[in-house]
């Protein structure tokens, strides 16, 4: 058997060099043996790209990329492929991983000097392996056919038309409609899943060619080249296999760890990396309250909201992604890595990260005066960085480099984690100065705090009777199935086609649609009602939750009823049986100190300044008390932030397995790491 | 680097160790993509039981009946069509249905819960074309002996009229009987397997 497997590789290598190709690459490339924990984000990165090109290339199997399905399939992704939502997390949270693991990567590049010569064209495929990246994940954006992706897709594609002449003209080529349409949606598709990612994998591949060819660079920034033994070995250098192999395996699992918990339990992460208004259809006529990118654009992104010119905010934007290009002739320093270096690379360093940091913050606010301001000075630190980088290299006193590359040099764990903790004070301390935001979660007033529970079955039942018979007259939920919610919920088939399921022919597995047309309730009522699917999401439940709680009688609206949450509401108040009247009243007043002002009496005291701040009982009561009304609110709320995500208690369950198995993964990889390495001196 | 100290038997045992490990994550990584290649939720509801009323049917009559987008045949027999089955037995490859498909609740013989109404998928055994009804004494009967019962034009198997495949065509086995149930006297559901089954 063993023969016959030599046989067969010596009969491939004699016609394809597999041996030396190996050897190249893998067990013969010696690779520095100082390597520490910044050199595990390039084989991540790898990682993740294949992550990105197999759940990709599983997504595009039932995704539709048009106009009309688009959103749709997503959904049906999420709900009716069988882990068809594994499937698209892993996608959705492998796209923020890989600018991630991208970013730490190009972080090390910059504290080790492994731009400088020889490896600049190492450099420059890394530079276009990440503007390709941005281009193939802002595509990527656009395909769910969110409100996000829309929006995104148009303030991106606007940019050109800041080019002087034919930006107009471009902007129109590139989205081959007046508008965004279809025909964008098409081609990005196109670019997304076959073309960038080709560019992608060759530049990768080059880039690797590139950096096998002059070696890899370390902490020390010597070469390990100038030491040899008789055979020709750099006497500081392991073979990649199985040294680095058995080392990144343990890298690997703790980032899977760390990539499975995001996943399973916040694949979300509070709306950075998928935003809220992402779970609403993309609509041409309503732009969302507060746009902002996905996180991994948004220090470049706020440099073009700090100039305040269109043309000179797109030249700024560009030229901040491409100046990096310019690093390895823009560093003079006679040493590589920042162990040598003087004290100017330090302080630049630190405020650089800072100030990128504090761009990307910014960029998810919405804008304020002072936030510009501080937008402003960290877009001159940013710039300043690269274009005074030759005096300060060329001024400032390197140390002498050693000879042989050391083991227990650099600033340890302990002085790392006190520059972080020096960065990050540098960032935190002006972003709060311009955090203050004076508007509520909830309209006019703070959401309401509850905690929804998706394992109360009774209360998901009850929610789904409530949202049945009083939300589906005029809302559809038409991305949700009848039969997967009576699964869900444990209904009986029988019960759900008699109690639940609305007409008499609906199939059990049918989706939740209406009888009200999308065309009459444009002409009743001047709009067509919102699905709800995906309400939960797009908003919050707790807004979901203090919106129902907060209608009140005003004679002035068509209704009759306004709503302190969402102002001016075009729906009535469908609850009002139920709920009785609902008076509005002027806010408590705060006192300066942040308590309730009181009279004498100890009754809390009305603001005077408010005429409209809090919603009292009014004359007529409901059929259900107070305390009733809330609870069957709690219950519809729970059972929507249900029908938002049906898989979210299973996908909890299912995390803790997967966690518990990497951990235990990783104990292996750690015990193998340990045996090969105990004999080398690093 | 040294290579003295190496203790081979230890690192053998935590490669393979480590490498079961991996093979079981492979193995589990490997589940939701294989499993999202089963039917979604959209195609089990698209080919959910269809319900056929079968009481107003002519005596001797075919009806094709779509479920999971496939033809299905419910044909109302005729005494003289179930009488003539028992003539053919000596021409078929299978004449009790014992390498076939079908319910275990349905009779081997003419190949029905009620013998009046025969049920099957309408598609070829041998390589799923749709053959024709075609009835005795026909013009359009492949030979002159014909008993009536199914003609694949595709390759020329042919099928009685209980779906039994004759000898010396190119299928093999019996026209499948899915499953079925009646909810009345002639409402059968297709698609779900009858309560005494």
């Amino acid at each position: 058997m063993g023969n016959w497997l030599v046989n067969l590789r010596d009969w491939v290598d004699a016609r394809l060099p597999i041996v030396r190709t190996w050897n190249t690459h893998m067990g013969a490339y010696y690779a520095p043996k100082n390597f520490n924990f910044w050199y595990f984000f390039g084989v991540l990165s790898l990682l993740v790209l294949v992550n990105q090109l197999l759940t990709g290339i599983w997504l595009t199997m039932n995704y539709v990329p048009s106009q009309e399905e688009a959103f749709a399939s997503v959904e049906y992704i999420m709900r009716d492929v069988d882990y068809g939502w594994i499937l698209r997390y892993m996608h959705s949270t492998g796209a923020s991983a890989f600018f991630i693991v991208i970013y730490l990567h190009m972080f090390r590049a910059l504290i080790y000097g492994s731009y400088k010569q020889p490896r600049e064209l190492i450099w420059i495929f890394g530079m276009l392996i990440f503007v390709v990246l941005m281009a193939e994940a802002f595509m990527g954006y656009v395909l769910p056919w969110g409100q996000m992706s829309y929006w995104g897709a148009q303030v991106i594609i606007s940019l050109f038309g800041a080019i002087p002449y034919v930006g107009e003209a471009l902007v129109e080529w590139f989205r081959g409609d007046y508008l965004i349409s279809g025909i964008t949606l098409n081609r990005f598709f196109a670019l997304h899943v076959v073309a960038l990612p080709i560019v992608l994998l060759a530049l990768v591949v080059l880039h690797l060619l590139a950096l096998h060819e002059v070696g890899s660079n370390n902490p020390d920034g010597v070469d390990i080249k100038k030491h040899k033994d008789e055979k020709g070995i750099p006497l500081d250098g392991v073979a990649f296999h199985p040294y680095y192999t058995v080392h990144d395996l343990q890298a690997i699992a703790v980032f899977l760890f760390i990539f499975c918990f995001i996943m399973f339990f916040m694949p979300e992460v509070g709306g950075l990396f998928l935003e809220a208004p992402n779970f609403e259809i993309a609509n041409p006529l309503k732009t969302p309250e507060h746009i902002a990118p996905v996180w991994y654009f948004t220090p470049y992104y706020s440099v073009l909201r700090a100039i305040p010119d269109k043309f000179w905010g797109f030249v700024f934007f560009a030229a901040s992604v491409a100046i990096p290009f310019l690093l390895p002739w823009l560093d003079r320093s006679p040493v590589k890595s920042i162990r040598y270096r003087g004290i100017f690379t330090k302080i630049a360093l630190v405020v650089f990260i800072s100030s990128f940091i504090i761009l990307g913050v910014l960029g998810v606010w919405a804008p304020t005066d002072s936030r510009t301001l501080l937008a402003r000075i960290c877009s001159v630190l940013y710039f300043s960085f690269f274009l005074f980088m030759p005096i300060w290299t060329t001024l400032e006193t390197t140390k002498p480099v050693p000879d042989r590359v050391t083991t227990k040099g650099g600033m340890g764990v302990f002085g790392s984690l006190g520059v972080l903790a020096l960065i990050l004070a540098l960032a935190i301390i002006p972003l709060k100065a311009v955090a203050a935001e004076s508007a509520f979660d909830c309209g006019q007033i703070p959401c309401a705090e509850v905690d929804f529970d998706l394992t109360d079955t009774d209360s998901l039942q009850s929610g789904s009777a409530l949202f049945v018979n009083y939300c589906m007259g005029c809302h559809s939920a038409k991305y949700m199935r009848w039969g997967r919610l009576a699964d869900d919920l444990g209904i009986p088939e029988s019960i759900a086609k008699e109690h639940l399921i609305l007409g008499n022919d609906t199939k059990f597995g049918a989706l939740m649609n209406i009888s009200m047309t999308e065309g009459y309730a444009k002409k009743v009522f001047g709009g067509a009602p919102p699905d709800l699917t995906l309400a939960a999401r797009a908003r919050s439940p707790e807004w979901l939750y203090t919106y129902l709680n907060s209608f009140y009688l005003d004679p002035s609206r068509p209704y009759g009823v306004n709503n302190l949450v969402f102002k001016d509401v075009g729906m009535p108040h469908v609850l009002l049986d139920l709920q009785g009247d609902q008076l509005c009243r002027p806010a408590i007043a705060i006192a300066a100190n942040g308590g309730i002002k009181r009279d004498e009496n100890g009754e809390p005291l009305e603001d005077s300044y408010s005429d409209c701040g809090r919603v009292v009982a009014g004359e007529a009561e409901g059929s259900l008390n107070p305390e009733e009304y809330q609870e069957a609110m709690y219950d519809l709320v729970n059972f929507m932030t249900y029908m938002a995500e049906p898989s979210a208690v299973k996908r909890e369950r299912m995390g803790i397995s997967v966690l518990l198995f990497i951990a235990v993964f990783f104990v292996f990889a750690f015990l193998l790491n340990r045996e090969y390495w105990k004999d080398i001196d690093h | 680097m040294s290579n003295d100290g190496t203790n081979t038997g230890r690192r053998r045992f935590l490669t393979a160790a480590t490498s079961a490990v991996a093979a079981a994550g492979a193995v589990g990584i490997a589940v939701p993509f294989l499993g999202s290649w089963n039917p979604s939720a959209k195609a089990k509801a698209a080919g959910a039981p269809v319900k056929f009323d079968a009481g107003k049917m002519e005596p001797g009559q075919l009806v094709r009946v779509e479920w999971r987008g496939q033809p299905v045949f419910v044909i109302r027999r005729t005494q003289a069509q179930i009488d003539s089955l028992i003539e053919n037995d000596g021409d078929l490859k299978d004449p009790e249905s014992l390498a076939s498909s079908q319910p275990t609740y349905v009779d081997s013989r003419n190949r029905a819960v009620k013998s009046e109404f025969l049920v099957l998928v309408g598609l070829c055994t041998h390589l799923g074309c749709s053959p024709k009804y075609i009835k005795k004494l026909d013009s359009a009967a492949p030979d002159a002996s014909w008993n009536g019962g199914f003609f694949c034009a595709c390759h020329g198997s042919k099928f009685d009229m209980a779906g039994r495949v004759y000898k010396g065509v190119p299928a093999s086995e019996n026209l499948v009987v899915p499953p079925y149930t009646y909810e009345t006297d002639s409402l059968m559901i297709i698609g779900v397997d009858g309560e005494n089954a």
